[in-house]
């Protein structure tokens, strides 16, 4: 394959699977809602997608329909876990990304069942005649490029915004300390599951913006190592911090694509494919043991007033001793 | 399809071989997720690596069955052992050490989830991804309407000397009056002077080794490849979540409750003309009832277990 | 305001676990204005009988009536919208943010709290969050915490973390204020300070239901005390009654 497509189809890989990423930050990182189910959403957006783009529905709707009908999943879902332990939320989720797959894999009516269902670009050029196709891959490559990082571009400064308010604090307190933040008034139920609606939402869109890029979709891929895969983006990247979550994604992936050009050079006893899961795992442990923070930390402040009173009071007395 | 019709194929059903295949079911899902729901008692996180242990167990004793050629009862022995002890590793080197660093709980289930990836693609890597077969035949009755095959005695006769001695040993031994001690309070069982750190591992140890023995089974009666146990983590998951977390009596009434629901509502699916293969949402269904209508599951209906 | 109003009453509640009654049968009242005083020997029933009124726990048997509404069934939110605050007796901090972070989060009818105001009207919350911050400067300066305002929670002291708990509580400018324990942990010279400001603050119309083992500071300050030994009251008057009653050197003597 040409190198120059190459790259791109890896720059593509991290734009969708940033927007996943952050997704989870939003929802473990500043929530501290350990979401094992994140494959669901993301299959949820990508089969909405296939179906109603095949039904002839335009590509921005097909989106808009896959992220809600992954939030009203995530509603459904939170409405009994939200109120349950962590460890409880973990069985919950973790299996109704495996019930979902289960779904889509028996029930050819829904997405050709095992067989998988072919999905549209969403912005499709029609070139005129001369052009190399080559050149016609970088071109769509570059739309694609273009499409995912201006939807991951609008999902960070939403979630920046979110996260960086009144609302982001009560977002942390949840985390730190659930009971305490529901005696000061807050409805622990209420917004946990506002968040972890719009976490779906969010990774329900990147299912959809996934599905019309690789044009195919079968039950397969939509495995658990999808969601366990995101979480190391997640704790890698910095869970409290969504630079943190692109920086994740982006290391994880080049790490992924990496060992798949490694096997083109050199033999490995072992198959890469082996191989790099048994390295991610190894990976995530280590993180687990000398980094549980992640590269990138939270930030300091939670609102921008806060913030300023810090630099104002500072200024004032580096004034006072000079 | 007509009530009429469902109704029919309901009659035609052979209830007494539902009955048995439910007892082999229940006996497989009791002795796969009796080591999760100790654990999980115990050591406060579920370990979601134990559907490897299952695994890791069937390709130790198809290696020891199979290629080596030994006879089946070794095979049971060695993969009941090395599972153990990679399971008292796994749990001395990483799990125990993240916890005294003061691991939430959502990282030491992140860190079971990447041990269970290190397992499964090491195991798709020495035995590769191909399903395979044991190769033994066994004899299989048949009893007036009933078709009983060898393994499944076999299985039912582990799982239910299984759950005697367990009994025993709970009730009888030092050893099981203080993991009921440290399973309903760790903290005065610590006080009390019965050394925790040490029941943990030898659950970690024996609730590992079983997991193997299921695994075997399951092997045994349809393929081995490298989700043999991941392919069964929803009834596990519904017999520990159903039981009640850690405890042991009520893993055993979920057990044989899941193999039956799982059984019967095979029959039901087919009637009503769904997949079997939806005998898995039976499980997630049970998880999810139980832990909307009463978190604690069967256990307070076995408060002393 | 009328002053001899009760805004809190409790009508016979019990609550108990098993067969143990931890709260049996108490009925009490306390007066909107007032610092009232709820004391007893340890495992008496008082910490059961204030998760009992903040809906922590619901009572078995019995009526609690805040502001002549019924919230036996109240979620523990919603009693606290409502007016009704609590300084626990083991503070309840949030130790990733700052102190000043952690009382922010106290603040009562904060709109920058909806998910649609926080993300589009960032200049209206953002205002009134300047004018929160001044607030809870004010409130630090009180209780002495003011050069913490952006440490870390997790870095404070035990003493640190009591002040910072009723910190909370003041912030949320609650109409009756629930207080276990208090002073302890506290150094004394400050432990009076802040009983003098409640009393302050009781002119505000503040109304202060207290627990506290420094009874010589309760009774300075409170002008009507319960006496809970057993999960029920043995007795209840002014301080000077109490000091009296032999019932109250019972409840304490009683245990040894």
């Amino acid at each position: 394959m040409n190198i120059a497509v190459y790259i791109l189809d890896i720059i593509i890989y991290i734009g969708i699977f940033s927007i996943v990423a952050i997704s989870l930050n939003l929802e473990y990182g500043f929530t501290g809602l350990g979401n094992f189910g994140k494959v669901a959403f993301f299959l949820i957006g990508a089969y909405t997608y296939a179906i109603l783009s095949q039904a002839g529905v335009p590509f921005y709707l097909c989106l808009i329909c896959g992220g809600i009908i992954a939030a009203i999943g995530g509603l459904i879902i939170s409405l009994p876990a939200l109120r349950l332990r962590e460890d409880y939320l973990a069985i919950v989720t973790l299996t109704v990304g495996e019930i979902l797959r289960l779904i889509v894999k028996t029930e050819s009516s829904i997405g050709g069942g095992v067989w998988g269902i072919s999905v549209k670009r969403a912005i499709s050029i029609s070139f005129p005649a001369g052009f190399s196709a080559i050149n016609k891959t970088v071109i769509n490559a570059g739309v694609q490029i273009v499409l995912i990082f201006g939807i991951l571009a609008l999902c960070f400064i939403v979630l920046q915004l979110l996260t960086r308010s009144p609302y982001g604090r009560i977002m942390r307190a949840l985390r730190d300390n659930e009971l305490a933040t529901e005696s000061l008034g807050k409805s622990r139920a209420k917004y946990k599951a506002q968040v972890f609606m719009l976490g779906s939402a969010i990774a329900g869109i990147a299912g959809g913006l996934f599905a019309q890029y690789i044009r195919f979709i079968d039950p397969y891929m939509f495995m658990p190592i999808v969601t366990f895969t995101v979480w190391i983006m997640s704790l890698v990247g910095g869970p409290a911090n969504f630079t943190g979550a692109l920086l994740g994604a982006t290391l994880v992936q080049i790490f992924d694509r990496g060992t798949n050009i490694l096997k083109d050079y050199i033999t490995l006893p072992i198959d890469p494919v082996n191989l790099q899961y048994i390295l991610f795992g190894v990976l995530i442990i280590l993180v687990l043991f000398f980094r549980p923070q992640g590269l990138l930390r939270e930030s300091k402040f939670t609102t921008r007033p806060l913030k300023l009173v810090y630099e104002k009071r500072r200024s004032d007395t580096s004034n006072k001793k000079s | 399809m007509s009530l009429m019709l469902i109704c029919d194929d309901l009659m035609n059903v052979n209830w007494i071989q539902i009955l048995l295949n439910s007892a082999v079911t229940g006996s497989l899902y009791l002795i796969g997720a009796v080591g999760l729901t100790v654990t999980y008692g115990l050591s406060g996180f579920p370990n979601f690596a134990h559907a490897e242990f299952l695994t890791l167990g069937a390709f130790i004793g198809f290696w020891i069955a199979e290629d080596i050629g030994a006879p089946l009862p070794v095979a049971f022995i060695v993969a009941f052992l090395i599972t153990g002890i990679i399971s008292v590793l796994c749990y001395r080197f990483i799990f125990q050490p993240l916890a005294k660093k003061g691991a939430s709980t959502i990282h030491l289930m992140v860190a079971s989830i990447a041990l269970g990836f290190i397992i499964r693609y090491s195991i798709g890597a020495v035995w590769s991804w191909t399903p395979m077969y044991f190769s033994i035949k066994w004899p299989s009755y048949i009893v007036g309407s009933v078709r009983i095959a060898g393994q499944w005695s076999l299985l039912i006769v582990v799982a239910l000397v299984l759950a005697f001695s367990m009994h025993l040993i709970l009730i009888k031994t030092r050893i099981g009056k203080a993991i009921r001690a440290s399973s309903s309070n760790p903290d005065l069982a610590l006080a009390s002077g019965i050394n925790v750190g040490r029941i943990i591992l030898i659950t970690w140890f024996a609730g590992a080794g079983l997991a193997a023995v299921a695994g075997i089974f399951r092997a045994v009666n349809t393929q081995i490849w490298p989700l043999t146990g991941w392919d069964i983590i929803l009834p596990i998951f519904a017999v520990v979540v159903l039981g009640g977390i850690g405890n042991y009596y009520g893993a055993i009434a979920a057990a044989f409750i899941i193999g039956l629901a799982e059984n019967v509502g095979v029959v039901f699916l087919t009637s009503i003309g769904l997949s079997t293969e939806y005998r898995m949402a039976i499980a997630f269904i049970i998880i999810v009832i139980t832990l909307i209508v009463k978190p604690q599951g069967l256990a307070m209906l076995f408060r002393r277990g | 305001m009328k002053k001899e109003e009760a805004i809190l009453q409790i009508k016979r509640a019990s609550k108990h676990f098993g067969g143990f009654y931890a709260v049996n049968d108490v009925s009490l009242e306390v007066k909107r204005g007032q610092i009232c005083g709820l004391v007893g020997p340890n495992g008496s029933g008082k910490s059961t009988l204030f998760n009992t009124i903040l809906g922590l726990q619901k009572p078995d048997s019995g009526d609690i009536i805040f502001n002549g509404t019924r919230i036996n069934d109240a979620a523990p939110h919603q009693i606290y919208n409502m007016g009704m605050v609590n300084a626990f007796q083991i503070p309840h901090i949030f130790p990733s943010m700052s102190v000043l972070d952690n009382i922010l989060i106290a603040a009562r009818d904060y709109p920058g709290e909806n998910m649609i105001e926080s993300l589009f009207l960032r200049r209206k919350w953002q205002e009134k969050e300047q004018k929160l911050i001044e607030e809870a400067m004010e409130i630090l300066k009180f209780v002495n915490l003011d050069m913490l305002g952006f440490a870390l929670t997790s870095e404070l002291s035990g003493g640190q973390r009591k002040l910072l708990e009723i910190a909370k509580g003041l912030m949320a400018k609650p109409t009756l204020f629930l207080l276990d324990e208090p002073a302890a942990g506290v150094n004394p010279v400050l432990g009076k300070k802040i009983f003098q400001k409640l009393q302050e603050l009781t002119q505000e119309g503040m109304t202060f239901l207290i627990i506290e083992h420094r009874l010589d500071l309760l009774f300075e300050f409170a002008s009507w005390i319960y006496v809970l030994n057993k999960g029920i009251i043995v007795a209840m008057g002014q301080p000077h009654e109490i000091v009296d009653n032999p019932d109250f050197y019972q409840a304490y003597l009683g245990e040894k």
